[in-house]
């Protein structure tokens, strides 16, 4: 199986493209039989990994332009494999709990499929254009999914989403660009090969102006504060596999970006914006998670809340630490695990009551008990309560950052009150409490396709919460080999000091 | 007072101008044929001038071109606007605008 | 011994899967009553002969296995059972296991019992851990796990709706185990920051080798970590300011109040001051032992006051055991652990015992919680009624009960200190003790029978309940009696508490004060409360309406300011930051698409059609990139 990744990437795609001969009414399992193999294709990939070697595994190396140093160049390593497992694990998900009445399902179907292949691609890229590739056509399925079945403004929903991100990724490729140019000008050739952009030492300015335009791209994709608007609305508007997916992969490929390319490329910069990204995180704990207290529909707040824990997640990766980065490289797993969840959560009650504003319901837990134990226990996963998925990441990201400001971390823990603030709420105002509308008393707990979609993800809840080591292991490996890359590559003294190479050996 | 080759620029300068005010401000299709028709031959009178100028034949050779081109451009445009008349009944710009945007 | 430990802790949890996992949905059965409640006498079993073998051999030290390894980072599920942690060991299981059987009778009727007993036993279990983990991850892992717990059960009746303040001070359940939670959390930010101060000035949070570590750390760093620990503990122990959600989560089922919010939970903090004792001994940090012991020292006094005039029979309970709370707090912060352990011990039995008999009390009355409304029950509840008296004796420290050997060595604690302001205090608050327990018994048990005229018929509890809570009133009366014995046994431990000569002299003297101190209470309460006929007590509506007595009656006004100025001011910013969200930051984006959209409106005007203005365009375009040229060489 030397090149399994080709496979995982490109069979998703194959599938995709078959599935347009296939008949209408079998679309929806042949969509779960696909997913169902890459699942299993990318969990055999991780039986076939080699946990305790850091660097990049099953590399495939074929040159496409190789005057320009442009080749298909594709490689995994303890930070990417789990959030491509992830990702082909939420697909899967996905398609279980597509309602089968759905209009337009095949189109569903190969929309999902070409994402899971942009998805999967995006994190195993190892050459900058096959990444910029992957990365913007990753916005088409997205932009289809939102555009035909969502909400009454789907379409400006979905016009911003892609108009957003794609500023930002335009000005990103020129920084790839330009990164490229100045690799030709370092060393006499081209190549768009990140493991040979990692041994090019670029000046401060240099430096500084390529950060910003990686930033650019990164920064909306994550969404940082104050470039988050976007993500309201196309939540608010998408269906509720499109929110999923949205929220568990996609949003990920924009701190996987600043892990991959920001860090290890340009570590001076990286640690001399490091207050200028602290600040913009923090704003973003604390002050996404006040708007998402003032919603009042369900998905907002679990939408704001996406926001606010991707700041603990960038305030991690900016920790320059073994802790502080591995925990935000788990974090993104179980953010995507957990508000996965959720959405899946509120899309049930959506999909019977067809509204998602919490003054609708009220003592929903009398009703649906299942459903609310279901969300009991993925809220406290997203408040951080130990020995769920959510404390391990939560709890190494602020252990890890402490090192850099104890203020800030102050301020960044303030999500562990403020979190549960506005979870607590929403669990009191649509669960707790008598039956206030009428409507909501015959409602229906979940069935046995919502069950099937919802256990797997609280026994990883609970697993990864109790026993993390399987993934933090391997996460936790690559990410110090990425340090010491770090610290080697970075030119000031200041930045070497910055950064923290863990006392334990790195293979 | 010799004639230099200042004078045949300033005419041709002049022509120019002539042309592209034409151009500029004549609503009917044909006037403004015969605009475009004074600018180019504005364009002759120099190529022929800077080539006698230079000493260098290429300047008439191109002047010859562009009457040969011109020629043929007239031909063609004519039996356009000659089409355009019976359709429409007029040649001015304004009643035969189409293509709104 | 290993397989002791892991019985002692998975016990509860076994129980609760078994409540949780098969029972959830079915109909309420005994059957799951039942196995829980073995399976806590298990643990209880477990715990007792792991105390006597490490009374004789010493601590047992098991690792599980790994749990977070990153960075240099390594934190393992490992248990210490040791002098400390197995005391707390058999008082929680002790308890529990009384709570368990009590609640198979109390919850009888209740539609959640196969929930409520999956709750209750895995709050057992997250208490094990807290007491039993090794190391500060783990602690923090049972301290929040007991939170969700507490949550959980405080939140029991979540159906119940929320009512105004004015009606119901803890407005709803669900409302009640909220405020709970997230003052909890407050606090757990503080011990967040406290164990990543450990960690980076440390290098592990495992307990031997961070205490090994402290004297070599700077006094900076002590303090702020002796600090840090205590704004956890001040969270879970409900210490001011963090303590209204202790009276509000009186909310939930009565043996969660008695177990959780009573002798366990809120102990916690206690115990983790008294864990850490190696820390809070050490002189760079004596500043903040003495903030505690003054801490406690005024919650003591502060929450004895508020219990004067309580009348839900509840909350008066409540406000004793955060008095209570700061007994220990006094105790601990002075140096004495050891003591403080022993009143965390004795209170949680006597309280437990209280809380219970209270229940009872509210089990009759259809759950009425006003004690204007009771009064001459002790005819119809006779068990209960010497049960709540053992309790209150032993709470208000006549001599020879549990009460007043663990809290006559705390005051004399402080006498010996020389800290005659906390003294007096304690002292005072002694008296007021005996007078607010007193009267809550007397105005349940003597006095008129008000209830009749209201239509209750109240009974007293099942037999086997009654039976149950033996063991609690035995070890209320007698577990002062074991205080040597106990002193020898823990202080192996712990560092031992000397009194000095000079206290000694006194001891006799300052026991007789507190003694008539508490006896002038009780007097007073029978006086006041426990007459018939022409002597009842009748309503001071003039009192009622002093001052003094509006200031007590609504808690110092303290729930009133955090409303007004945490809660409100927090939903207002909510509400300004989304509008701000939406117009300003939301706003600027679509601004920019709006800019292109406007200029591609206005210049769409152009394309109207018209060769003749095109070619005016044309005409313009090209003279602009003449004079663009001829600047461009001019300047070149």
């Amino acid at each position: 199986m030397d090149n399994i990744l080709s496979i995982l990437i490109f069979f998703p795609a194959i599938a995709g493209m078959l599935g347009f001969v296939v008949d209408k009414n079998s679309a929806k399992a042949y969509g779960v039989s696909v997913a169902a193999i890459e699942l299993l294709l990318s969990l055999w990939l991780w039986v076939l990994y080699d946990g305790a070697n850091a660097g990049m595994q099953f590399s495939e190396f074929i040159p496409v332009i190789s005057e320009f140093g442009i080749a298909y160049n594709v490689g995994v390593d303890g930070i990417s494999i789990f959030i491509v497992i992830m990702a082909s694990l939420m697909t899967l998900l996905g398609m279980i709990s597509l309602d089968s009445d759905l209009k337009k399902m095949k189109n569903m179907i190969i929309s999902l499929l070409f994402l899971e292949m942009t998805m999967v691609g995006v994190f195993l890229s190892l050459d900058a254009i096959l990444f910029y590739i992957f990365w913007e056509l990753s916005l088409v399925p997205m932009l289809y999914i939102i555009g035909a079945w969502g909400g009454p403004t789907r379409v400006y929903a979905a016009v911003k989403f892609f108009l957003y991100t794609f500023a930002g990724s335009l000005i990103m490729l020129v920084g790839l660009l330009a990164m490229a140019y100045l690799f030709q000008v370092e060393s006499g050739i081209w190549s768009f090969n990140l493991l040979d952009w990692y041994t090019l030492k670029l000046t401060d300015n240099e430096q500084f102006w390529l950060f910003l335009a990686f930033f650019a791209g990164f920064a909306i994709k994550v969404p940082m504060f104050p470039f988050h608007t976007w993500l309201p609305h196309a939540h608010g508007q998408a269906p509720t596999i499109g929110s999923v997916i949205l929220a568990a992969v996609l949003l990920k490929m924009g701190t996987y970006g600043f892990v991959r390319f920001s860090l290890p490329i340009l570590p001076d910069a990286s640690v001399e914006f490091t207050p200028f990204i602290m600040a913009l995180s923090l704003i973003m704990v604390v002050y996404t998670a006040m708007v998402a207290f003032a919603q009042k529909d369900m998905k907002q707040v679990i939408a704001y809340s996406s926001v606010s824990h991707m700041g603990i997640i960038m305030i991690g990766v900016f920790a320059m630490n073994a802790e502080g980065l591995g925990g935000s490289v788990f974090l993104m797993l179980s953010h995507g695990i957990v508000s996965g969840a959720l959405f899946f959560l509120v899309g049930v009650i959506y999909e019977r009551t067809g509204t998602k504003y919490m003054s609708e319901f009220g003592g929903l837990a009398t009703v649906m008990p299942v459903y609310a134990t279901i969300f009991g226990v993925m809220l406290m996963a997203s408040v951080g309560l130990p020995l769920t998925i959510g404390f391990v990441g939560e709890f190494l990201v602020l252990l890890g950052f402490y090192k850099v400001s104890v203020i800030g971390t102050i301020i960044a823990g303030s999500t562990i009150i403020i979190g549960s603030i506005y979870m607590l709420a929403l669990f009191k105002k649509s669960f707790f409490g008598p039956v206030t509308n009428e409507k909501n008393y015959g409602l229906k707990d979940l069935n046995s396709k919502e069950l099937t979609v919802l256990i797997p993800l609280v026994l990883l809840v609970v697993w990864l919460g109790v026993y993390p080591k399987p993934v933090l292991g391997p996460i936790d490996n690559s990410v110090k080999a990425l340090l010491v890359q770090m610290e080697d590559h970075a030119q000031s003294e200041s930045t070497k000091e910055a950064i923290i190479v863990s006392k334990k050996e790195v293979k | 007072m010799e004639i230099g080759i200042g004078h045949y620029l300033i005419l041709s300068g002049l022509l120019f101008s002539i042309g592209f005010v034409g151009v500029l401000r004549r609503k009917n299709l044909l006037m403004l044929f015969f605009a475009t028709e004074v600018m180019l031959n504005a364009v002759n009178v120099a190529f022929a001038a800077i080539g006698n100028y230079y000493g260098d034949l290429s300047g008439q050779m191109f002047a010859f071109f562009v009457i040969a081109v011109a020629a043929s451009e007239v031909a063609v445009g004519l039996g356009l606007l000659i089409v355009l008349y019976k359709k429409y009944g007029s040649l001015d710009l304004d009643v035969i605008a189409t293509m709104k945007g | 011994m290993e397989s002791l430990v892991y019985v002692a802790l998975f016990a509860p949890f076994v129980g609760s899967l078994f409540a949780g996992l098969f029972f959830a949905r079915s109909p309420k059965t005994h059957l799951v009553g039942i196995v829980a409640s073995g399976l806590l006498a298990l643990s209880f079993i477990a715990s007792l002969m792991l105390a006597i073998h490490v009374a004789e051999f010493g601590a047992v030290h098991v690792t599980l296995m790994d749990w977070i390894n990153a960075g240099d980072l390594s934190i393992p599920f490992g248990f210490l059972v040791d002098e400390v942690s197995v005391t707390m060991m058999v008082v929680v299981t002790l308890v529990s296991t009384v709570v368990h059987i009590y609640s198979i009778g109390y919850m009888d009727h209740d539609k959640g019992y196969n929930r409520f007993f999956s709750y209750l036993s895995a709050f057992v279990f997250s208490m094990l851990i807290l007491v039993m983990s090794d190391n500060f991850a783990g602690l923090f892992i049972g301290w929040e796990g007991v939170g969700v717990c507490s949550w959980l059960l405080i939140g029991f009746w979540y159906h119940k709706a929320d009512r105004p303040f004015e009606e119901n001070p803890s407005i709803s359940p669900s409302w009640a185990a909220n405020e709970a939670f997230i003052m909890n959390r407050v606090a757990d930010l503080g011990m967040l920051v406290g164990i990543f101060l450990i960690y980076w000035n440390i290098g592990s949070l495992q307990y031997d080798v961070v205490f090994e570590a402290l004297p070599n750390l700077k006094d900076g760093i002590l303090v702020a970590i002796a600090i840090a620990l205590f704004i956890g503990a001040m969270g879970k122990s409900a210490q001011f300011p963090l303590h209204t959600w202790l009276t509000d989560a009186m909310e939930g089922p009565t043996p969660v109040s008695a177990l959780i919010h009573a002798a366990t939970m809120v102990t916690a903090g206690v115990f983790l001051v008294i864990r850490a004792n190696p820390l809070f001994s050490l002189d760079a940090v004596a500043g903040v032992s003495f903030f505690i012991a003054s801490l406690g020292a005024f919650v003591a006094f502060y929450a004895a006051s508020m219990a004067l005039s309580a009348r839900d029979i509840k909350r008066i309970v409540a406000l004793s055991t955060l008095s209570q709370l700061g007994y220990m707090f006094a105790a601990a912060g002075l140096g004495a652990y050891w003591i403080a352990l022993f009143h965390l011990a004795a209170h949680a039995f006597f309280k437990a015992l209280l809380f219970l008999g209270a229940g009872n009390v509210m089990h009759a009355m259809d759950d009425e919680l006003d004690i204007f409304k009771m009064g001459g029950m002790k005819k119809v509840m006779r068990g209960s009624y010497i049960y709540m008296g053992i309790a209150s004796v032993a709470l208000a420290g006549l001599p020879f009960f549990a009460g007043f050997y663990s809290k006559d060595a705390i005051i004399e604690t402080a006498f010996n200190d020389g800290s005659f302001i906390i003294w007096g205090i304690l002292v005072i608050t002694a008296g007021m003790t005996a007078f607010y327990s007193f009267r809550q018994v007397f105005f349940t048990f003597h006095g008129d029978e008000r209830y009749k005229a209201l239509g209750f018929h109240p009974h007293d509890m099942y037999k086997y309940v009654l039976v149950a809570m033996a063991p609690l009133a035995a070890l209320a009366i007698s577990f002062g009696w074991f205080m040597e014995d106990f002193r020898e046994f823990i202080t192996r431990n712990l560092p031992d508490y000397e009194m000095s000569h000079h206290t000694h002299h006194w001891a006799w003297l300052l026991g007789l004060l507190v003694i008539i101190l508490a006896v002038t209470g009780i007097v007073i309460a029978y006086k006041k409360y426990a007459g018939t006929g022409k002597e009842a007590w009748k309503r001071d509506e003039v009192f009622e309406q002093s001052f003094i007595y509006r200031l007590v009656a609504n808690q110092y006004y303290v729930p009133k300011f955090y409303d007004e100025f945490i809660v409100k001011p927090y939903t207002i910013a909510s509400e300004k930051f989304w509008a701000i969200d939406k117009a300003v930051v939301d706003g600027s984006v679509d601004l920019i698409a709006k800019a292109f959209y406007k200029s591609g409106d206005v210049s769409r005007g152009m394309q109207n059609g018209n060769l003749s203005s095109y070619l005016n365009w044309m005409g313009a375009g090209a003279l602009l990139l003449v004079v663009a040229a001829a600047i461009s060489a001019f300047i070149g």
